[in-house]
Parts: C-alpha cells; structure tokens; sequence
C-alpha cells in the first residue's frame, strides 16, 4: 500500500499540504520538547541536559520500528522509501560546520524558526545568520562544487554498508538507543544542577 | 504533580504505538495468492524449459485440459475432458483449488484456448505462482459450421521472410527499370541513462 | 490508594518504556521471516493482463513509424539473429533472456517514452511484457500479431475484391502506402515514376532522462 505518495494513494499535488502539516507538528513538538531555548539545545554538548539526545534518538527508533513493523505486515514497500544519497566529504565537511554552528549559537536550523516564532532575539540574529551563510555558499558555489557533488557513494544505508540483517539493525540499534539513554541520565545526576 | 502530567502524555503515546503494532498484527491477513518465484527466475525457466505440448502428445492420462476462453465459446465447442476456466477467473478461490488439487495428485494442467498467445498470459500468471505443474497447448481453436477444429501451430514461427519479400518487390520493380533505391531507414541512436531513484529529500 | 499504587509503578516508567523498546526490537528480529511479494499483485496482473488496451495494432504502429513519432521506442525480444534479417525501423534488440539485463532496464523501466514490444507473433513480446508488468513497468505496449501479422498487413497486404465495401479499399490503399514507406516497391509504381529515394533521416540521438522528481530539500 505505502508509500502514500509514489503508490498514487495520495496525488502528489498534496505534496505541499502534507509537507506544511508535518511542519506544523514537527515544530510543534520542537516547542513542547523545549527546543526552542538555545540554553537546553546546548546543555546536550556540555552534558546537564540530554533532551535533544533522547528525543530524536526515541524519533529515530520508534520510527525505525514502526516502518519495519509496516514493512513486515505489507502496508509499505521500504525499497520504496527514499534513501538520502551519501556524498561523503560534503556530509563530512558540512556536518563539522553545522556542529560548530549549533554549539556556538545554540540552534540547529529548525529549532531556530521555532524560536524565532516564539519571538526570540538571539533566535532571529541566528537565521540572519544563516541567510549570510546561505549567501556566500550560493556565491562561492563554484568553488565548492567538486567537494558538493563528489565522493558520491549513491542512495546507501548502513544496513547496506555493513551488510547486516536489517532486523538485527534495528535490534542492535535499539539497544544502543537505550544505553545511550541510562548513560546520559547517569551524567545528568553528577553534573551539578543549571538552572536555566 | 507537573512530572506526573508528562508521564501521563508518554504513557497515552506509547500505548498508542503499542496498540497500533498489534492491531496490525492481528488484522495481518497473508495475501492468498504470492507469487513463488521471482521474475529472474521465471524468465531464465521460460526460456530455457519446454512448456508446450502438441495434439499427439495429449494421449497421456495424467494431464488434465483447462479451457482457459468463457463459458460462450466453451459451450459451443471444446475438446474432449475439458474443464473450463475462463482467463479473467483464474485466481479466484475456486479455481486455484482446482489448480491446486491437480498439483496434490500429481496431475499435469493443459491450457488451451483459442490460440497459445491467448493462453500465454494465463499460463506465466499462475506459472510465477509456483504451479509448475502447467503446460500449454499449442492449437489454434476455430470453427467450421459450429464444429470446433483444432489445428497444431508453432510459436513464434518466422512465416515469412520480410527482407526477402521487400528485395524480390525491389528487384521486380527494377527489371522494368533499374534505378537504383537506396532502402535505409533512418537509424536512432537511443542512449538512456540510468534511471535514479528520487524521492523527497528530509533532514532531522 | 489506587493514586499510590499508580505513581508506584510510574516510578518504573522509564524502565517499563525500555522494555516495550527491546520487546518490540527483539520480536521484529523472532517474527517468522517469509519471501517478500516482488512486483504487483498477481490479481491486479491478470486484470491488466486481460485488458486488450495492452495491444496495438499494425496499422496504428505504421502511421506512428511513418510520423516519426519520436515518443515511442519499438523493442524487438527475438533473438539477435532473427533481428539482423529483418526488424522493425529504429527497432533495439532486447532478446528475451536478456530482458533484465541492466541495459535493458533503463529502456523498460522508464516514462518518457512509449515502448512497443514485438517478435514473431505475440507470443514472446506478451511474456516479456507479463513479467515487466509484474515489475510495475509503465508504458509498455505489445504488437498485436508481431511480424508476422506485421507482413501480411502492411508489408504485403491482401487486394481487396472488387465487390467489398470501400472502407476495405481505403485500408488497402493506406496499407499500401505505407508499405512503400517500408520498402517495398510496386511494378506500378515505377512506371509513373523513378522510385523515391528514401533520404536517409539525419541521426537522432534520444536521450532517455532518468525518472526524476523534484526533490524537496529539507533540514532541521
């Protein structure tokens, strides 16, 4: 049955309507998880609040599970499902600027739109901010070109790559997830307490 | 009292996800008919296996005639012993019952129908579905005063030689006067790429 | 009391949570594992199947060859040496044992343009077409009665009597002269005039675009 889209079940002339109501909730429980404040954002790198690690990680493997699950039963077809194409030294290069961005401002692109719906200053210097990047990077995109568009390793996902079972990916995956989980209440309880 | 009122939000949402698993497990019906082979496969054994039987080869008791054309023609006339199935019918439950008994004992399905391009798509149908137990007749079906006449064919035979007929219109034509026709049509290079899977992009 | 007891076992809220986490993990890895289905439903394949829309007919592939429509491709699934004596014009060679070669598959798996397949009779154009069907291939046609009912159609097509209906004249006039257009010459026609040379098209070079959608970009 799924996809919804590629399958025709839904005309892909609601792609944008869907697209503005999954925005709507996903900012939605940006907000309600407090990522709107940079302080809480941050607090993942310096080690007093890991909210950002336990949400999207808890995203992350209830979604897995749930696709596979849907998978299993044949309501979806997950070959059909898109795979983000893997250009290597791009997402390496670019995650190191984003990361440096995120601890330096305290916002991740999408968190900083939610807070500058909740009229936050620092918030709206950042999107200026990324306004500036977005320019230079479209002026100087000649020059990055090579490195944007090489080192292409096609449409891959780790089950791929490391040639596993998918089913004992998620299971390893989940596992993962939960350690991850004990571990960062553990260092919450010995950091001292920031009230922010 | 306010960590209490979280929980409460968690609770409802995971129970909800949990709901949802087991719902679709208990409503997960397996589809009846799944293919048994995949279509690599199929075409490596339909192209190298025999799956046609002539008239002569029918004497055998072991195989069992399905008419795969509608009740109509059916009835007007068929061969000695058929079943009838019409095409479009194949898969409802009745019928791969009797597909399936005929496996069970071991029997042979023969399909015929008009001709064996009709029959054809039948046949690759419920051979992809793992009944491998199914021949094709290769009979063309016509009738001579309401009497059904069966005559043998053979698939995809060349029943002419294009090249040949289109040289011999040329070389007629030329003996009344020689003039040289160049013949060549138009070449296409076609160069396709590779098609990419696209789908919409998505970050966290 | 009951107030008690709940916040006694929500004390164990996150550990419970854990919990369904490795239970719904560790069943995914213990369900029963099965073949999946490849392709479409085998009763959506027959209805597909059965409708005649799959077909085209003789007539109808000559007025497209003689247009030049440049929306169709024409795939011819005999074998190669049957190809080399004679085929269509423009016509690409896809045996039928190699259909899912990877070359072949950007040709058949695509949607820019019309593809018709074609052999002998139907026979082998209908198996290949049953299969990439299955597979979901878009805009796939089948000759009706493939060469052979490609010869006796257009390429020699039968002279109406005298006394027939005129609607049988005309298609044997039409026929005719598109059988000109494929070569084949006519006693006749030569006496009124020196045969037309067929000028041999420039190349045309079709580049078959991958199936793109526009991606949507996003980011958090």
């Amino acid at each position: 049955m799924g996809p919804l889209i590629p399958n025709g079940v839904i005309p892909i002339e609601w792609d944008n309507i869907i697209a503005i109501l999954i925005g709507i909730v996903f900012g939605f429980v940006l907000e309600a998880s407090g990522f709107s404040s940079s302080r809480k954002l941050a607090g993942l790198f310096y080690g007093y609040d890991f909210a950002v690690l336990k949400v999207f990680f808890t995203a992350a493997v209830v979604s897995l599970i749930g696709v596979y699950y849907m998978d299993y039963l044949g309501y979806l077809d997950i070959t059909q499902l898109y795979v983000h194409p893997l250009y290597l030294w791009g997402a390496i290069i670019g995650g190191i600027i984003m990361g440096v961005g995120f601890v330096a401002g305290g916002f991740c692109p999408g968190t900083s739109l939610c807070a500058v719906a909740i009229g936050k200053i620092d918030a709206m210097v950042y999107v200026a901010g990324i306004m500036v990047g977005i320019f230079i990077f479209s002026e100087l995109y000649p020059l990055f070109q090579p490195i944007y568009e090489g080192y292409f390793y096609g449409n891959v996902t780790l089950e791929d790559s490391l040639g596993i079972n998918p089913y004992w990916f998620v299971f390893i995956f989940s596992m993962i997830a939960i350690v991850a989980f004990v571990v960062s209440d553990m260092v919450t309880k010995k950091v001292k307490k920031i009230f922010y | 009292m306010k960590e209490l009122e979280k929980t409460k939000r968690i609770s409802i949402a995971a129970t909800l996800f949990i709901l949802a698993v087991i719902i679709g497990l208990l409503t997960y019906k397996r589809p009846k008919n799944v293919y048994a082979i995949n279509t690599k496969d199929t075409l490596e054994k339909i192209t190298s296996e025999n799956y046609y039987l002539t008239l002569e080869e029918l004497k055998n008791p072991d195989y069992v005639l399905i008419d795969i054309r509608n009740q109509y023609e059916f009835e007007k006339g068929h061969l000695e012993n058929a079943i009838n199935i019409y095409a479009s019918e194949i898969l409802s439950d009745d019928n791969t019952n009797v597909f399936d008994e005929l496996k069970e004992s071991k029997k042979t399905a023969v399909l015929y129908g008009n001709n064996p391009q009709e029959v054809n798509a039948s046949f690759l149908i419920l051979y992809q579905l793992g009944y491998d137990n199914i021949k094709l007749l290769a009979i063309e079906n016509s009738y001579l005063q309401n009497k059904l006449i069966s005559k043998k064919v053979v698939i995809e035979k060349s029943e002419a030689d294009v090249t040949a007929f289109i040289n011999e219109s040329v070389k007629k034509a030329n003996t009344v006067e020689t003039v040289k026709v160049v013949v060549a049509p138009p070449k296409k290079v076609i160069t396709v790429e590779k098609k990419k899977k696209a789908a919409a992009e998505g970050g966290c | 009391m009951v107030k008690k007891k709940i916040a006694k076992v929500l004390a164990f809220r996150y550990k419970i949570l854990a919990a369904i986490l490795i239970l719904l993990a560790g069943g995914l890895v213990l369900l029963p594992k099965y073949q999946k289905h490849e392709g479409i439903k085998p009763e959506e394949l027959v209805s597909h199947a059965m409708s005649p829309e799959r077909y085209m007919t003789t007539d109808r592939l000559a007025h497209i060859l003689i247009n030049q429509d440049p929306s169709f491709i024409l795939i011819d699934v005999r074998d190669e040496k049957s190809f080399a004596s004679y085929t269509l014009p423009n016509a690409i060679n896809i045996p039928l044992e190699k259909l899912f070669d990877e070359d072949s598959e950007s040709y058949l798996n695509q949607n820019q343009f019309d593809v018709v397949l074609f052999s002998n009779d139907n026979f082998h154009a209908d198996q290949a077409w049953i299969l990439c069907n299955r597979l979901g291939y878009k805009n796939l046609r089948v000759l009706k009665g493939g060469i052979n009912q490609w010869f006796t159609t257009i390429i020699n097509p039968l002279k109406p009597e005298e006394n027939m209906p005129a609607a049988a004249h005309e298609l044997y006039a039409t026929r005719k002269a598109a059988s000109m257009f494929f070569g084949v010459v006519y006693p006749e026609q030569v006496k009124v005039e020196a045969p037309k040379i067929v000028k041999e098209a420039p190349k045309k070079v079709i580049t078959v675009e991958k199936k793109k959608k526009a991606a949507a970009e996003g980011g958090c």
